[in-house]
């Protein structure tokens, strides 16, 4: 037992470390940095449904966000038509609820279409994307065009969602649920440790190396008889879904949501949180949510302005120093340690016949 | 007389897209590097116009000129210093250069303030044109990015250095072999492609005012763009230029701006399902 779990990958360590870390976090600190940390906890399922995206299949997506803020704005609506018709369309001279709303009004199907919608659209996208040979940059190009049409036409239909300001005042609620801070964090954190396990599983499966094989050498594998695009179909279908779950459990936290959730900066922050933490290996997406998003509050507390300026530091520094990022940095180290090791044992068994 | 108006105004938009779009060309088509800072080498040109054509009093050509040089001078430095590591690694370079685009606009923000600036429109008035009034500015706008693109196309297929150009994209390790210097081919290609976006910032500034935040708009719309194109082709961004600018004004003028824009990617997004090398790529033998 010992033995097998020496031999784990030091970041499975990291990954055992980061959720006792969550799971004690309440026991220290106030309500409002628990919601803080409910947040992080909720962009570490976000990033996490990434990275098997990016991480294990190569695939760069631009507008991830747009999965996560299309979960995030099926709840906020499904909470903001529950009353009725809401102040911002009253103001507007709009008596009547749009023909969507009764189906939104229920909670159950809103939250199931929460992640259904998102999961579809990708495979939607997906299957117009992957099913003509275009190369990868292509993906990222359309998926970034996404984020920003999406962004633009959610704060343009101001008679629905409120335009830039966004639906506000939303409750903390899920599946029905309606907990207090606490409570509800716990749930969070019981939702990514469920997400992790899954993700976990997926990639060992024969499934994650499919994927893998895909981001090594997609031709070879359709060589051997597989076909690439149902595969990347599929995995963008099931991180879409699991982005639209992440949605719908930040906005409680943040209490609102606005288009800028589902617009191109917060798709490209993940990126920069995967690309940090390390890629590929589901440790890195969560480390790197909480590392960036814990320096992002500790520094624009005494200054907003430097942040970017430390960001786009901070990301060209790991590009040039350690691309693979610090897990995948850690998992070298380790592994030439490992190596290291195992050649002391077999030169002090067998003296070598030249020396 | 509205279709007549619409269409006087799809084709100022067309030529503005083409502006900016003409630097990705360069650098995503030749060089096959996604400079996610384009957005801010639109937004330096801006400045740089700003400040010489506003502050200084310098003549609007010549600080276009300059707003010209000195992005190009920046995009050189860039290429120096971060693109030329990261050849090949698709990732890495988008990465880093959102990294740059976010140094720039923060340092940008610090240094000349965050308010939008205004540029005096230098070719005031109307004219009429078939009937339709025009402004002026908006005939100089196809005007120059007539010029430009006729520009562009002269460097690219009669001088030596669009012949390099040419062909370090096209076969490099041949090229080397042949002498040439491909690193510096590099160099002068994104200087160029930089160069452009600056001129195109620098002509964009006084109809849309400048501020540190101006370039994100117009970073997905030229990609886009490009990517209909089909990439490395001149006519073929033209072309595309002049219908997404064209159809995006017309469905515009009739229903509203955002929707038509979605409608247009959407239609983009099938297009690519079929034509994914474009619509007016050349066939290759």
């Amino acid at each position: 037992m010992l033995g097998k779990l020496k031999k784990l990958p030091v970041n499975r360590y990291i990954d055992a470390g980061i959720l006792v870390f969550l799971l004690v976090f309440p026991l220290f600190a106030n309500n409002y940095r628990v919601g803080f940390m409910g947040k992080t906890a909720a962009y570490m399922i976000f990033a996490l449904s990434l990275d098997l995206l990016w991480g294990y299949t190569g695939l760069m997506s631009f507008g991830h966000a747009v999965l996560f803020g299309l979960g995030g704005y099926m709840v906020g609506l499904s909470f903001t038509f529950s009353g009725g018709v809401p102040d911002f369309m009253s103001r507007m001279g709009i008596t009547e609820l749009p023909w969507f709303a009764s189906v939104l009004q229920n909670e159950y199907i809103a939250s199931l279409l929460g992640i259904i919608i998102p999961g579809a659209l990708a495979a939607i996208l997906g299957y117009f994307i992957f099913y003509s040979k275009v190369k990868g940059i292509f993906f990222s190009l359309i998926t970034m065009a996404l984020a920003q049409i999406f962004e633009t036409f959610f704060a343009n239909q101001s008679a629905i969602t409120n335009g830039t300001s966004g639906l506000g005042g939303l409750p903390r609620r899920f599946f029905g649920i309606e907990l207090r801070v606490k409570p509800f964090y716990y749930l969070t954190v019981g939702v990514v440790i469920l997400v992790y396990a899954l993700c976990l599983r997926l990639s060992c499966s024969r499934f994650g190396k499919a994927l893998t094989s895909i981001r090594e050498d997609e031709n070879r594998l359709s060589f051997v008889g597989y076909n690439p695009a149902k595969f990347k179909i599929a995995v963008f279908a099931i991180s879409g879904m699991l982005a639209g779950l992440a949605g719908m459990l930040f906005v409680p936290f943040n209490g609102m949501i606005s288009p800028t959730e589902l617009g191109i900066n917060l798709s490209t922050s993940v990126l920069v949180w995967i690309a940090i933490g390390g890629r590929g290996n589901l440790t890195g997406a969560m480390l790197g949510t909480l590392i960036v998003n814990w320096l992002q509050t500790l520094l624009s507390e005494f200054s907003a302005d430097i942040w970017p300026l430390v960001l786009g530091g901070m990301i060209l520094a790991v590009i040039f120093v350690i691309p693979t990022g610090i897990v995948g940095k850690l998992k070298e180290l380790q592994y030439n340690a490992n190596a290291r090791k195992t050649l002391r044992e077999i030169s002090q068994k067998e003296e070598l016949p030249n020396e | 007389m509205f279709i007549a108006s619409q269409l006087m105004n799809g084709l100022a938009s067309s030529a503005l897209l083409l502006l900016y779009s003409l630097g990705v060309v360069m650098i995503m088509g030749h060089m096959s590097v996604v400079n996610m800072a384009h957005g801010e080498c639109i937004m330096l040109g801006a400045y740089v116009c700003y400040y010489l054509y506003t502050v200084a009093g310098v003549p609007y050509l010549l600080s276009l000129m300059m707003s010209f040089f000195i992005t190009a001078l920046f995009g050189a430095a860039v290429e120096r210093l971060i693109i030329r590591k990261l050849y090949g690694k698709t990732a890495e370079t988008l990465l880093a250069t959102y990294a740059l685009s976010l140094i720039i606009k923060q340092l940008v923000n610090l240094v000349c303030g965050s308010e939008l600036k205004y540029v005096a429109v230098p070719f005031d008035g109307n004219i009429s044109v078939f009937g339709v009034t025009v402004p002026l500015y908006n005939i100089f706008i196809i005007v120059i990015t007539a010029m430009v693109l006729f520009a562009t196309w002269l460097i690219f297929y009669k001088t030596p250095f669009g012949m390099k150009m040419r062909a370090a994209t096209g076969n490099r390790s041949m090229t080397e072999c042949l002498g040439i210097n491909c690193r510096a081919v590099d160099t002068l290609t994104f200087a160029y492609g930089v160069g452009l976006a600056g001129f195109a910032g620098a002509v964009l500034a006084p109809i849309r005012g400048v501020s540190p935040f101006m370039g994100a708009s117009y970073v997905t719309d030229s990609f886009m763009n490009v990517c209909v194109g089909g990439l490395q082709s001149l006519p073929g961004t033209a072309l595309s230029s002049l219908l997404i600018g064209q159809s995006t004004s017309i469905l515009g003028g009739i229903w509203n701006e955002v929707n038509a824009k979605m409608l247009v990617f959407l239609i983009v997004v099938v297009m690519i399902r079929f034509r994914p090398d474009g619509l007016f790529k050349k066939e290759r033998r």
